[in-house]
């Protein structure tokens, strides 16, 4: 399903960019957007400013929160996405290096469909995005709003 | 003929027959009083005695007619009233009459000593001298209860003295009648409680300074409870932040030096790739440490709840998770039935991975690591034994190793950060139990835990 576009919510450039080389590796040739903080994933959402334009910025399937964000914490955007009626479908997969259970506790409890710990290692973050690539982009189905073309403008 | 016998009772000397005085003096005799009769069965009588000449008709004296009589009675009132007065004079409280307007009529030496004021000084005055401004109203009631014929008993009271000074007493008032049963007056028994009251007070202040004390001790306590909490907050937050904040950049230095060396291998020489190597395996190493450090700090705060666990299953989980543990890198063997313990699972879990990863661990490399799990019950507590053939530990050494950072070995010979232990005994004593080793060296170690036995379900 390489119509389904991804919001990688993350500010650590390096971060960035081990999850472009991992998905490189993983072979996801999805579209990539990236917000760099979580005022600016909201914003994306929400079409705000220069993210009305939805040509350059697509509406996303899938979500990659980091919760360590400045600004907006992840958590904060999650409870945003669920609030908002035209988000309650979308899927929103945390991707921290939070291992504290209080997280995970309240990331389940605020509505997240998963919960992965970023790997310190790059060959495994790249068994990780296989992983991801089957089972999220292969396998699962997304609400039909996601399908190619019927939001994309 | 003697008639009868009559004594002084003073001086015991037999008087002379009054008759005879009588006759002598030709007039009547009165005897001086203090007359003892003895009579003939042998009792003292007090009598009081007189003689009259009896004259004939022409006024000579033909005889005398002698009258006894017998005061006994009169005597025995007389002392009882003495030692009533005695018993009112030497009284410690207060004794007071007064009349029916208040005048005091009597005033014993209590009364002086208590309010001053001698007996000649007050006789004849009002009792309201003694009674403050503000307690006036207090003598009109009594004074009309009086003349009800009620007493008034334990009347808790302030009194004035003739210095001034104001006193507390405790009085009691009665009516005092007359034979025909009239109210004529009032005593009241008065108790100086000055010593008491002031006693009472100084309880009562004693008692409020130690309440306050309690009070300032108690804001201190949760003054200190509420600093250690926002201390431990804190430190919370540090751990969270050294989770992100250190882990991040190490993951940037060992993610990309694997990319450089994927990427750019073929153009690199054995050296550099070496390097590249050992930047690699000393980032894991930290991050390792890091992870470990947030799993101590993470032991050592939470709150945990404790239920009865089925150890045996928690160990062959474990071991089938982890092929290190299992056939052909090693062998456990589990000498079951184990006894179920109380613990929290995860604590349980984190110290049986620990003990195990040790036990096949730290062994020579020319010997296959074996395992005997097995367990004692001793007392209501269930002592579980992780047993190995490994290298074993000096005796000198054997309390070390459950120290923060502590390690035997060079990092070469067997890798790892010295907190495994550590997370471990600190685990164990979150769930109120034990840890202990026996060993030798090449011997292998004999480690154990001791918990509390499970509950039947």
């Amino acid at each position: 399903m390489s119509g389904i576009n991804i919001l990688h919510v993350e500010d650590r450039e390096e971060d960035v960019f081990l999850l472009k080389y991992a998905f490189k590796r993983a072979q996801i040739n999805n579209p990539v957007n990236v917000a760099s903080d979580g005022q600016m994933a909201i914003d994306y959402l929400a079409g705000n400013g220069q993210f009305s334009d939805r040509r350059q910025f697509p509406l996303p399937c899938l979500v990659l929160l980091d919760l360590q964000l400045p600004h907006v914490i992840g958590l904060d955007v999650l409870a945003w996405i669920r609030k908002q009626p035209e988000w309650k479908r979308l899927v929103v997969i945390v991707l921290s290096s939070s291992i504290h259970d209080n997280d995970i506790i309240r990331a389940y409890e605020l509505g997240v469909n998963g919960f992965l710990v970023k790997p310190s290692d790059a060959n495994n973050l790249a068994d990780m995005c296989t992983a991801l690539k089957q089972y999220w982009l292969t396998h699962n189905r997304f609400a039909p709003d996601c399908t190619p073309g019927l939001k994309a403008v | 003929m003697e008639v009868f016998k009559i004594v002084n009772e003073h001086t015991r000397k037999p008087l002379g027959n009054p008759a005879l005085e009588a006759l002598h003096l030709k007039r009547t005799v009165i005897l001086s009083g203090h007359t003892l009769l003895l009579t003939k069965d042998g009792r003292e009588m007090p009598v009081d005695d007189s003689v009259a000449p009896i004259r004939d008709v022409s006024g000579r004296m033909a005889g005398t007619v002698i009258v006894f009589r017998d005061i006994t009675e009169k005597r025995n009132a007389e002392r009882t009233s003495a030692r009533l007065a005695s018993i009112v004079e030497n009284s410690e409280d207060a004794i007071i009459a007064k009349d029916l307007h208040g005048i005091v009529t009597n005033w014993n030496k209590a009364a002086e000593r208590i309010f001053g004021y001698t007996a000649e000084e007050i006789t004849g005055k009002s009792v309201r001298v003694l009674i403050p401004e503000d307690r006036q109203a207090e003598e009109d009631q009594l004074l009309k209860a009086l003349g009800r014929g009620e007493r008034l008993e334990k009347l808790e009271t302030v009194r004035r003295t003739k210095d001034g000074r104001e006193i507390d007493v405790l009085s009691s008032s009665s009516p005092i009648k007359d034979a025909e049963g009239n109210v004529i007056g009032a005593s009241t028994i008065a108790h100086d409680i000055s010593r008491e009251k002031t006693m009472e007070a100084e309880l009562t202040m004693a008692h409020a300074e130690l309440e306050e004390y309690a009070r300032k001790l108690e804001e201190t306590v949760a003054e200190r409870t509420a600093h250690l909490q926002a201390t431990i907050a804190e430190l919370e937050g540090v751990s969270y932040s050294l989770s992100h904040d250190m882990r991040a950049p190490l993951r940037t230095v060992q993610s990309f030096s694997q990319i450089v060396l994927v990427e750019a291998g073929d153009k690199l020489g054995a050296t550099e790739k070496n390097l590249l190597e050992k930047i690699i395996s000393a980032a894991a190493r930290l991050d390792r440490l890091i992870q470990d450090v947030l799993t101590y700090s993470r032991v050592s705060r939470e709150k945990i709840e404790l239920k009865t666990l089925d150890v045996e299953k928690l160990i062959k989980q474990i071991v089938d998770e982890r092929p290190d543990l299992q056939m052909p890198k090693a062998e456990v063997d589990i000498q079951g039935p184990l006894p179920t313990v109380r613990g929290h699972e995860a604590y349980l879990s984190q110290c049986i991975t620990n003990l195990l990863d040790n036990a096949v661990k730290f062994v020579p490399r020319d010997r296959h690591p074996e395992v005997c799990v097995r367990s004692e019950v001793h007392n209501g507590h269930v002592k579980l034994w992780f047993e190995d053939n490994g290298i074993g530990i000096p005796q000198e050494s054997q309390q070390r190793i459950f120290g923060l950072f502590e390690r035997l070995h060079a990092q070469t010979d067997y890798p790892g950060t010295g907190i495994g232990l550590t997370i471990v005994r600190k685990a164990v004593e979150r769930m109120g139990g034990k840890i202990g080793v026996e060993s030798e060296p090449d011997h292998g170690s004999r480690f154990w835990l001791q918990l509390k036995k499970g509950e039947k379900k």
